[in-house]
């Protein structure tokens, strides 16, 4: 179902945490909403599932406004970071509430709550309490108990951050295979742009109760809106300097380095200052714009190794190459890299 | 895997066929405000009836005279000699007072309709109405005018008519004023407002307003006594054990081992959850003049005797100490969980430069316990000035008096006591300066905890 | 930190200090199954007679199980009552939006501290007005009225350590507010209900001034107010009677605490006034 925020605003008190945001999630598609903490995503998920009154704007689901409905009316599907299980019943129960609510007959339940289990694999933990349970399990029972009853959409507020790195991994596709299998519209909050990237189909990244960019990852990744898009995305992160426009070209401060405007730019007036992103797979031996500076840290990844260089005027870049044996700490070197892989940002952060 | 496969097949299409339920049948249960004013409104009833009704009441009762006497409820008028003794001394109205006291003998419809009754003689009666509406001040009068009758009643007859004509309002008790007028009407027609008003209120016998009970308080030099022993009762109990000897306890269980803290602390904690009576009793087999401790001190060569009561000073001693002991174990497990909360770094720092063990309780400890000893403090004054089970039980005020506090005075006064007289409305007049006292620290407590701390707004908002 | 110094000395004196308190309670116990010799604490024999008040009702006195009858009726009335009114109070001042709740949970603040015992003469005036004096209906009411405001801020620390989110998955589930409270979020407090019916259940049957003043008499007896009287009677003193009797009516408090005392200290500690 296709999920509608229309100038959307949220404040607590006056305390403006969320205004005028326009979203919209299509039918079947997964949503990551990323983002800083505190920027407001876990508001806009309580505003979706009507824990929260929204200050102003509308909310659809479909054609439907639900922006007044109770939220035992949106039927949304929520699975919280904690997994909020219900502590004094056992999976089995946990998984028939919603449908225990509805009062539907006992062997119908019966027969959805073990589909339900089957979905998600915990048929054979049925009889144990939350307590007894994994994080990756109570995990599995928390998304079994949302999705039993058909949610219109199901909200996930960063539902693996309590989990550790290897059952991370795990969730990670298990939670995309069952949305999937179940075409269900789904919004995925977090703040790891990994997992956002990873699962979902779109990504709309948050800033500040704004949303800056939507857009696919790969998409968003390749073509960062602002500065704050291209840092946030990308692991080891992209590196920043200052430069200026001068004589069609990217002049960087107190450098002797001079890069030209990438194709899909236009070119700034002689004179604006400008902010050059350069993501670390983009800096190494190939390209067509050289770059010198020196070596000041080197971290060895295992198959690969981040290079830090320091320019004449103090900022660093970063470089991710293969291991290389012939390059140690001090050296100067002179590196490239692929001007149409520049990004050039207005002081003000926008993508030129 | 054909389960989840129908899932996904029927998925898009299906959604929204387990919608939501329909709407419950009490929808208002629903929100935040109808659920939470149904399930608050028992205790809100409760509070308005014991609690704000009670204070409301306590101030109303403290201006009425009520007491054994006058009853609770509305009262009667009764001519009766203290009545009649108000109306000459306090109205100076003796002639009247004499009128309605003396019995009086009136001849009308009603006596002669009650001889028709009783069979008298019919020319008795015929003799009588002829004079109808006379009165007659004593019965000598007018028992000589029947006997003058031509019929010659005998005497036994004519004590009988007499009574039928006595018409005395002596000791006569009427449910309403309306009532007590017509009938002193009947006996002196000519009554003037004045009279009437005085007439209504000597002979009142219910309760009254009246702020007496504040002149009386105020004046009494017994208030400033009863005063004077709480103040010291409060001031002496609250330092000596409820702070004091609390912290004391609090300390040694933190530095001996687990085991035995635990047992003291238990041994400490009986007297917080021993039921007063017994408690109490405890300490009378101690004092009493057969107790223990006479037993032992005969030995000594010591006169047994009660020591409880023998004298003021021993009297005192042992209220302080039964409360005392009560006291100690609030301020025994919040200072000791305070001591608990104290960082342990902070005590090997102290160790470490050579600090004894009583420059760790002056230096780490007791800085510590500043919001602790505060808090208790502000709980246990307000306990202690209206504690009454073990004093009552204890000392009973005595000997003489000598351990009355404010909070047993009331009870002395409104609600038991050997003579038998209780004076309500003097009760709530010294209870309310309890109320007002009690309200007044318990919003001075909530500045102090400022409470707006625990209110955070409920994250679900509707 | 105290590794250097020992610590029996401390032992000795808080021993000599606890010493009158372990002996009376320890005569507690054996005066009412012992006969000691006049002028002597030392038993010399063993006996059940100071037990016959079990079987054999003194004249004039009502009888020890209708009064224990009375004290188990009050106890367990007023603690039903308190943990009744209490667990709802409580729920809507942890967690409902309702109008003017920083207001009541002031009044809740304010009234646990409040003496209510102050009020005593005014609701003794009342009960009698109202034909309520001298019944057990009336105190019970009293007793968890002034009970109450501490259970319901006990409760409402209880409801407080409840998760959000178990409130947000039901409701997001289709459970109405109501149904979240019965059936999801009172499970959660079950040992705090517990515990406080456990307090409230101690303090009723410890009570003593209530019943004395506003139920005093015959058929409504409370044990408090039998043993008080009993004490009281001039004319029959007799240690070990009312010993047996305190015994019998410290038992179940000493059990109860005893098997409990985790559960109890900490509302002790943490909020109960006295
Ligand atoms: N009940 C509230 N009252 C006042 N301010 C609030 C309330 N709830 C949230 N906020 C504020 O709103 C902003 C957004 O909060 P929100 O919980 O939506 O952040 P988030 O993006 O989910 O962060 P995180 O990643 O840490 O969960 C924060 O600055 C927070 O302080
Ligand atoms: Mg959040």
């Amino acid at each position: 179902m296709r999920i509608l925020l229309d100038k959307f605003s949220k404040s607590f008190g006056a305390v403006k945490v969320i205004e005028d945001m326009t979203l919209e999630i299509k039918d079947g598609e997964m949503l990551a909403l990323l983002g800083p903490s505190g920027c407001g995503k876990s508001t806009t998920l309580f505003a979706i599932c009507g824990i929260h009154k929204v200050t102003g704007g509308r909310i659809y689901f479909g054609d439907r406004d639900m922006t007044d409905l109770p939220s035992q009316e949106r039927n949304v599907g929520v699975v919280f970071q904690s997994y909020a299980l219900y502590p004094h019943m056992n999976v089995a129960e946990n998984i028939a509430f919603p449908l225990r609510i509805r009062n539907l007959p006992g062997a119908e339940i019966k027969r959805l709550v073990d589909e339900m289990a089957d979905l998600v694999h915990i048929g054979n933990l049925l009889d144990r309490r939350p307590a007894e349970l994994s994080g990756g399990q109570q995990q599995r029972v928390a998304l079994a108990r949302a999705l039993v009853r058909r949610p219109n959409v199901l909200l996930l507020d960063e539902p693996l951050a309590n989990l550790d790195a290897k059952l991370r991994l795990e969730m990670r596709s298990e939670i995309r295979r069952i949305q999937l299998e179940t075409g269900i519209t789904a919004i995925l909050v977090t703040h790891d742009q990994v997992e956002a990237m990873s699962m979902c189909d779109r990504i709309a990244i948050m800033n500040a109760g704004q949303i800056i960019q939507i857009a696919t990852p790969k998409e968003m990744y390749r073509n960062p809106r602002t500065t704050f898009v291209a840092g946030f995305l990308g692991n080891p992160p992209i590196a920043f300097v200052e430069a200026e426009a001068r004589d069609g070209m990217l002049a960087v401060k107190n450098a002797d380095i001079r890069l030209p405007v990438p194709p899909d730019a236009v070119t700034p007036p002689d004179g604006t200052p400008v902010i050059i992103g350069i993501r670390p797979e983009n800096l190494g031996p190939e390209g067509d714009a050289i770059i010198r500076g020196r070596v000041s840290f080197i971290e060895t990844q295992g198959r690969e190794n981040l290079y830090d260089i320091k320019l004449e005027n103090g900022s660093v870049l970063r470089s991710i190459q293969r291991v290389r044996d012939d390059i140690s700490l001090d050296d100067e070197v002179e590196w490239r890299v692929r001007s149409d892989r520049l990004f050039v940002f207005a002081e003000n952060g926008e993508r030129l | 895997m054909s389960a989840s496969r129908d899932i996904v097949e029927s998925g898009p299409a299906r959604i929204g066929t387990r919608a939501a339920p329909a709407r419950p049948r009490f929808a208002w249960l629903n929100s935040s405000k109808g659920l939470g004013l149904v399930l608050i409104m028992p205790a809100l009833l409760l509070v308005i009836a014991f609690f704000l009704a009670p204070v409301i009441l306590t101030g109303v009762f403290a201006f009425t005279n009520m007491s054994t006497a006058t009853g609770i409820t509305g009262g009667a008028y009764q001519i009766s000699p203290g009545a009649l003794r108000v109306l000459t001394d306090r109205y100076g109205m003796g002639e009247l007072a004499e009128r309605l006291g003396q019995p009086t003998y009136v001849v009308d419809e009603q006596g002669l309709a009650a001889l028709a009754e009783m069979e008298i003689d019919q020319d008795i009666i015929d003799g009588l109405k002829r004079r109808l509406g006379e009165t007659f001040s004593s019965r000598r009068d007018f028992e000589r005018v029947i006997r003058d009758l031509p019929t010659r009643p005998n005497t036994r007859t004519v004590k009988r008519i007499s009574d039928a004509f006595s018409r005395s309002l002596a000791n006569a008790r009427f449910a309403s004023a309306g009532a007590l007028m017509s009938a002193a009407e009947a006996i002196d027609p000519e009554l003037t407002d004045d009279e009437k008003a005085a007439l209504r209120e000597a002979t009142y016998t219910g309760w009254s307003w009246t702020t007496d009970n504040f002149r009386r308080l105020i004046t009494s030099p017994q208030t400033m006594r009863i005063l004077f022993n709480t103040i010291f009762f409060v001031a002496a109990t609250l330092l000596i054990f409820n702070t004091g000897f609390a912290m004391l306890l609090a300390i040694a269980t933190h530095y001996i081992p687990d085991r035995p803290a635990g047992i003291f602390r238990i041994i400490w904690f009986l007297p917080r959850i021993s039921p007063a009576v017994i408690y109490v009793l405890l300490w009378k087999w101690l004092a009493w003049d057969t107790g223990f401790l006479s037993a032992f001190l005969d030995n000594f060569g010591i006169r047994p005797r009660n020591w409880m009561l023998d004298s003021a000073f021993n009297a005192w001693v042992f209220v302080i100490l039964i409360n005392g002991f009560v006291g100690a174990s609030m301020g025994m497990l919040i200072f000791a969980s305070a001591i608990k909360a104290i960082p342990q770094s902070l005590f090997h720092a102290a160790s470490v430069d050579g600090a004894y063990r009583w420059q760790q309780i002056r230096h780490i400890i007791l800085p510590h316990l500043k919001w602790p000893i505060l808090f208790v403090t502000c709980y246990q004054t307000l306990s202690l000035l209206t504690s009454i089970e073990q004093t009552l039980l204890s000392t009973d005020g005595g000997p003489g008096g000598a351990t009355e506090i404010w909070s047993l005075a009331i009870y002395h006064t409104a609600l038991n006591n050997y003579a038998g007289n209780l004076q309500y409305g003097y009760g709530a007049a010294m209870a309310l300066v309890l109320v007002v006292i009690g309200i007044v620290l318990s919003l001075l407590y909530l500045r102090l905890f400022n409470y707006r701390a625990l209110i955070i707004k409920p994250r679900i908002e509707h | 930190m105290t590794g250097h110094l020992k610590t029996w000395p401390i032992i000795l004196a808080l021993s000599i200090l606890s010493a009158p308190l372990v002996l009376m309670y320890a005569y507690l116990f054996i005066d009412t199954v012992t006969n000691s010799p006049p002028g002597s604490f030392i038993p010399n024999e063993f006996t059940l007679e100071h037990w016959a008040f079990l079987w054999h009702t003194p004249p004039g006195r009502p009888s020890i199980w209708r009064v224990t009858f009375n004290s188990l009726l009050f106890a367990a009335s007023t603690s039903l009552l308190v943990i009744v009114v209490s667990s709802m109070a409580g729920y809507v001042l942890s967690r409902l939006n309702v109008p003017a709740r920083g207001f009541f949970l002031a009044g809740v603040m304010v009234l646990h501290a409040f003496p209510a015992i102050t009020l005593i003469v005014a609701i003794f005036l009342v009960l009698q007005m109202i034909g309520l004096y001298n019944t057990l209906i009336g105190v019970i009411l009293v007793k968890a009225a002034i009970d109450m405001p501490l259970g319901i801020w006990l409760m409402k620390g209880f409801y407080d350590t409840v998760p959000w989110e178990i409130e947000m998955a039901g409701i997001q589930d289709g459970a109405s507010r109501f149904t979240v409270w019965r059936k999801l979020v009172l499970p959660q407090v079950k040992p705090g209900i517990f515990a406080l019916w456990l307090f409230a259940f101690l303090l009723g049957w410890s009570e003593f001034i209530l019943p004395q003043v506003l139920a005093p008499s015959g058929d409504v007896q409370v044990l408090s107010v039998y043993l008080a009287s009993l004490i009281a009677d001039d004319n029959n003193f007799d240690m070990a009677l009312f010993k047996s009797v305190g015994l019998f009516y410290i038992a179940p408090v000493l059990i109860l605490f005893f098997v409990f005392q985790n559960y109890l200290m900490n509302i002790y500690g943490g909020g109960s006034k006295g």
